[in-house]
């Protein structure tokens, strides 16, 4: 849905509706995946270092279960705060100054370099 | 990453995982655990001993068991099932094994008892192999933890005999 490149040309009206639908920018998304596996190991930890050291089965289950809540409220919303680096989108005119390569040019470089 | 579905997705998944990883150290941590386990058994009486109709030798006994089990029980610890068992050699088998009595016990709290009791089972000799005969009473027992790993471990008492008469 907005896995266009920037060079691609698109109107302003369609342009609107990716950054309707860009609810998580790149940055965001990455940033959302480092924070779920980081969050997640730490409250593993935590969870059965309180476990073994109050002798507390239960206590490791509940402390982690609270954990996993805890991380998906925080990194499975939309939040804006993974919102912060919209994609910049060219204009029409300035994609329209440098034309897209022509295919078969690329197709016989690649095969030159091979 | 990039909706709703997917992250949900993903950290499912790992949490699963993580959890997974979590109980099989819970089930290693029970190694560290070194239990020192005591019980007696004390056979107060002989309630009676007969040869059945087609010739198996029966005993009714009653028995006092002592038992401190505390140190089995860890953090990983469901129940610990202990069963007593009466172990004795004949010509046709070198272990001859019969239960006598058993228990659930749900919690350390539990697991430092005294019982007074009668064979739960029937002690039954596949035979009449049972008159003077020399026997242990081996106090089984089996951990059943929360996850991983069943441990199961015994203590044999010995130096118990059976009367040389029926009664």
């Amino acid at each position: 849905m907005c896995l266009l490149p920037s060079s691609v040309s698109v109107s302003p009206c369609l342009r609107k509706i990716y950054a309707r639908n860009m609810l998580m920018d790149w940055q965001g998304q990455k940033l959302a995946e480092q924070l779920m596996q980081i969050l997640l190991l730490a409250f593993a930890v935590v969870a059965f270092a309180a476990g073994y050291v109050m002798g507390s089965f239960q206590l490791m289950i509940l402390t982690y279960a609270g954990g996993v809540v805890l991380t998906t409220l925080i990194t499975v919303p939309n939040w804006p705060w993974f919102n912060h680096h919209p994609l910049q989108w060219l204009d029409t005119s300035e994609a329209e100054k440098h034309p897209k390569p022509q295919q078969h040019v690329t197709s016989k470089k690649k095969s030159a370099k091979k | 990453m990039h909706s709703f579905g997917y992250r949900a997705n993903a950290l499912l998944t790992f949490a699963v995982t993580i959890l997974a990883l979590m109980c099989a150290m819970a089930s290693l941590s029970d190694n560290l655990n070194s239990p020192s386990p005591s019980a007696q058994i004390q056979i107060l009486n002989f309630n009676w001993f007969q040869k059945q109709p087609h010739g198996n030798d029966e005993v009714s006994l009653t028995m006092n068991i002592t038992a401190d089990l505390q140190s089995l029980f860890t953090w990983n610890t469901k129940q610990v099932f202990v069963f007593v068992a009466a172990e004795y050699e004949t010509t046709k088998n070198a272990l001859n094994q019969v239960s006598l009595w058993d228990a659930i016990i749900p919690a350390r709290e539990h697991a430092k008892f005294w019982i007074q009791t009668a064979n739960k089972y029937r002690f039954v000799d596949q035979g009449s192999n049972l008159r003077g005969k020399e026997f242990n009473l081996t106090l089984h027992w089996h951990v059943m933890p929360k996850t991983g790993k069943m441990f199961a471990d015994k203590l044999i008492m010995s130096g118990y005999r059976l009367p040389e008469e029926y009664r």
